[in-house]
């Protein structure tokens, strides 16, 4: 093979390496799952999020939740996990479709979120942790929401 | 989609600690129909630090009106800019920027 042939193809195989990488830091579910998006059911937006895998419920995720929600329209969440999470997704089976948000969690950093969501009635609340190993973990709890949320 | 987001960023001992309030009204398709407005929310959160992802999240109309989110992340130092850009079902995107205290 010549020289200046060969040096070529490195400069290809290093571009073809470098550009998945950055791509993969940037992952729009809603483009890349759409069908999660309209499940209705929990169960069901897991399989189309994470596929078949095995859950393993975990207590290495730490979920603080209220127990009884005053306002369903604004519930308070806060997740934390020392776990290598690559993927972190939570659902809820009160409102028409399930997924809720997914946090894609960037290379090196610890799981430490807080956000709030809409619950109309209820429910249960999942947690599914996709870990770097490839195994799923997941955490359900109770919310008892005591006025309808979701703007009524 | 139209009012500024609010960042709030705080460095200590190598851990940034950031809240970020995102103005929006989350309406998701039944909700609007009840209060007869057109579905609006954010579809998709992306925090960067010097071109670094830090935060990035997908969401749905579930989330509470103006979602609030705290997070903590380290490998960004004071004075970095934190550049936070939105979309929303829309397809329209927003980018609020702070500096890191």
């Amino acid at each position: 093979m010549e020289r200046r042939n060969f040096l070529s193809m490195g400069v290809v195989a290093a571009a073809a390496i470098l550009v998945p990488v950055t791509d993969l830091k940037a992952v729009n579910f809603r483009e890349t799952k759409p069908k999660a998006w309209e499940a209705e059911k929990s169960a069901d937006a897991i399989k189309a999020l994470f596929g078949d895998g095995a859950l393993t419920p975990t207590d290495k995720i730490k979920m603080v939740a209220p127990k009884l929600a005053e306002n369903g329209g604004s519930i308070p969440i806060s997740l934390k996990s020392d776990l290598d999470i690559e993927t972190l997704a939570f659902f809820q089976d009160a409102n028409p479709r399930s997924a809720t948000v997914v946090f894609t969690v960037p290379e090196g950093q610890k799981v430490n979120y807080s956000f709030r969501i809409k619950m109309r009635q209820t429910a249960y609340v999942t947690v599914v942790a996709k870990t770097k190993d490839g195994k799923l973990h997941t955490l359900t709890k109770e919310i008892d929401v005591s006025i309808g949320g979701c703007g009524g | 989609m139209a009012k500024k987001m609010k960042i709030k960023a705080k460095e200590k001992d190598g851990v940034v600690k950031v809240k970020a309030m995102f103005t929006s009204l989350m309406a998701d398709k039944e909700e609007a129909e009840k209060k007869n407005i057109k579905p609006e929310f954010i579809t998709y959160i992306v925090g960067k630090v010097n071109d670094k992802v830090v935060f990035e999240a997908t969401t749905s109309g579930f989330m509470a009106e103006n979602p609030l989110v705290k997070f903590s992340f380290t490998g960004a130092k004071k004075g970095d800019e934190l550049v936070f850009v939105l979309t929303d079902n829309h397809g329209k995107t927003q980018t609020g920027k702070k500096k890191i205290k």
